[in-house]
């Protein structure tokens, strides 16, 4: 059975750094494009919730990428790696009643148990922001070095399933 | 003095904080409300051609990229001075009442029902769209999912893409609809129309069917008399996606009704030192600060306003609900006018009305054999100067303003955002919910501090459009402190 893959890219890309995921699945979806692989989907969103659980619909795995203001005193550009479980831990979404923005947990429990179909593995690349407030299409030179490397991470993790 | 903070509120767009300060005695003593606010769109849109603008506008925010996208496109038509074709206006308004039934559905079962369906007391854990489907079943869960479904369809059908519409164009649309396309939007719009009948239907059993409900919505803590604002059409009757702006007083009369385009000439903004959100107010009643009555220009724009705003709907089961609306609540018709509603929770049942009546102006525009002319665009030959568009956006009126080189490039950008219309009687809202609730000697809870939220959520504030960086649901803290600023009590929704 084609293990089929959604890459989303997740944020605002008129935003400074909130769109950094964007970026990094417009990479991906380049680098896609020459090897004609028909078993993945880029795509990119600026909502969470139920629309971001719907975007996964039929897929057996999805790799997200996303901003992050983690509050710990990592620096801009970091680039975090996270299962579902971590985003639970380390934002109180999986409790959270918001049905938008990232309470992606909460959309995918709903998602289920309405019986639609939603990917087994879920991968969540977090790169560390610093300005989401200012309306720029460039981000912040840290975030902005991130890119290339949290492009290849979408590209090694699309690679453990060769077509 | 004491501190409340509720930050940020959750289960809505955006971030947002509510300051509760207290006496000494434990009594409310004001209220402040912060919206974190985006910066510096003026600037990045300057210097950019004004045709990118349906484009840029439409990233602006995650949950109305439909309203920006059409009110960009309409100030594009006044811009270049272009009068779009009849049937290119026709798909716009399809494309528009798509948007309506997904964004008004969400609302309600997700946003807003879980208050009413779970209940406002409920553990936190509980009052979400998991707890609404738990108590309503997984069917009406999958209806939910299916209403969107199938109007996300349709947005991406009639804008040419799914999330970021592209069709809007000076003078028209870029894409005509095929016989084969109308024909599903037709069937889209029927089961649109039944799901909206169901979701009313579902109002009346679960929320007006329980007296303690009822009695909420009809408390003095969540009701104000201010002006109200909304589009109609010729008749009077809401419209959303074009027409004359039209205030009414909180006795229900007719305050004004003026075209879009003079926006300025009755609204002006009211800055206070205590915060950097400005606050619109009608012009020629002025600003009397955040008070209620025919004497103070505060006025709203939600929902509930347009339906105070107008004289009805234009649709034939939408104009019952509407009647109905007004004779449950107690309203008096006065020459044809209902008198207005001023209970805020009632919001969430106007809602539900304008659901439907998106759903069969969808059906009348899906049903129009117009709406297949290949015709779609009328040709700019006009030179651009100044522009103003502006929608009913589902969180209030929305108006873009735009000014140009003789190239079309832009010098000038304003935009006046549906939530912003909405800042006083948001402020006031919350202040009146929390001197009502929290007075000296009263236990501050989670559940009393959510009927609090309540008084905010109404308004379905979309606070800043697209910011979604994760974590970006923040627990709902409440950090109480005494008149040193010490931390004497600290209350969370999320602490195991």
């Amino acid at each position: 059975m084609l293990m089929k893959t959604i890459v989303i890219g997740l944020g605002n890309p008129i935003l400074t750094d909130d769109g950094v995921g964007v970026l990094v699945a417009y990479e991906v979806s380049k680098i896609l494009a020459l090897q004609k692989r028909n078993d993945i989907e880029v795509t990119e969103a600026n909502v969470g919730g139920i629309r971001l659980m719907e975007l996964m619909v039929g897929f057996n795995r999805a790799i997200l990428v996303d901003a992050i203001i983690s509050n710990n005193g990592s620096s801009p550009g970091r680039i975090h790696k996270m299962s579902l479980d971590d985003l639970s831990e380390i934002s109180p979404t999986q409790h959270s009643t918001s049905s938008h923005d990232t309470s992606i947990t909460t959309a995918l429990e709903m998602g289920r148990k309405l019986g639609l179909k939603l990917p087994d593995e879920i991968v969540i690349y977090a790169i560390e922001v610093e300005n989401i407030i200012d309306f720029n299409e460039n981000p912040t030179s840290g975030v902005a070095k991130a890119i290339p490397r949290a492009m290849k991470y979408v590209l090694d993790e699309i690679g453990k399933y060769p077509n | 003095m004491k501190r409340v903070t509720i930050d940020p509120i959750t289960r809505l767009e955006g971030h947002g904080k509510i300051e509760i300060f207290l006496t000494d005695e434990g009594d409310v003593d004001n209220v402040y409300l912060q919206i974190p606010e985006l910066r510096g769109f003026e600037q990045f849109s300057v210097g950019r051609p004004a045709e990118e603008m349906p484009r840029i506008t439409n990233r602006i925010c995650g949950v109305c990229p439909e309203a920006h996208h059409m009110a960009a496109t309409k100030a594009l038509d006044a811009l270049y001075h272009v009068e779009p074709p009849s049937v290119a206006k026709k798909i716009r308004e399809l494309f528009y009442m798509a948007f309506y039934c997904t964004d008004h559905t969400v609302h309600f079962y997700a946003l807003g029902g879980p208050d009413f369906v779970v209940g406002p007391q409920a553990p936190p854990a509980e009052r979400n769209i998991l707890g609404v489907i738990h108590k309503v079943g997984v069917e009406i869960g999958m209806q939910v999912i299916n209403c969107r479904k199938r109007n996300h369809h349709a947005i991406k059908m009639l804008g040419g893409r799914g999330i970021h519409p592209v069709a809007g164009l000076p003078g028209g649309w870029s894409k005509a609809v095929t016989e084969e396309e109308r024909q599903e939007l037709e069937q889209i719009a029927r089961e649109n129309v039944e799901f909206a009948l169901f979701s009313l239907q579902l109002f009346a059993d679960v929320v007006l069917g329980n007296q303690e409900y009822v009695d909420l919505i009809l408390s003095d803590a969540f009701t104000h008399n201010t002006y109200y604002m909304g589009t109609v059409d010729e008749n009077n009757k809401v419209n959303f996606y074009d027409g004359m702006i039209r205030v009414t007083s909180p006795v229900g009369k007719e305050f004004v009704k003026y075209e879009a385009k003079d926006y300025a000439q009755h609204i002006a903004e009211r800055v206070e030192p205590w915060t950097y959100l400005k606050y619109p107010y009608l012009k020629d009643v002025g600003w009397k600060g955040f008070v209620d009555g025919v004497d103070s220009g505060v006025y709203c724009a939600t929902p509930l306003s347009r339906l105070n705003a107008s004289d009805g709907m234009a649709t034939p089961k939408a104009q019952e609900a509407f009647e109905k609306f007004y004779e449950t609540l107690g309203s008096e018709n006065i020459n044809g006018r209902y008198q207005p509603v001023h209970h805020r929770l009632a919001t969430h049942w106007a809602r539900l009305v304008e659901l439907l009546y998106s759903a069969e102006r969808m059906l009348e525009l899906a049903e129009d054999p117009e709406i297949t002319d290949p015709n779609v665009r009328s040709p700019v030959t006009e030179k651009p100067d100044q522009g103003i568009g502006s929608v009913e956006a589902p969180r209030g009126t929305l108006t873009h303003h735009y000014q140009t080189d003789e190239n079309g490039i832009l010098t000038k950008v304003n935009l006046i955002v549906g939530t912003t219309n909405n800042y006083a009687p948001i402020t006031m809202s919350v202040k009146k919910a929390a001197e009502n609730l929290i007075t000296a000697g009263t236990e501050i809870t989670e559940g009393l501090l959510n009927m609090v939220e309540m008084a905010f959520r109404n308004y379905d504030p979309c606070m800043s459009c697209a910011t979604h960086s994760l974590p970006g649901q923040m627990p709902l803290e409440i950090v109480i402190r005494d008149s040193e600023g010490n931390e004497v009590k600290r209350l969370s929704q999320y602490i195991d």
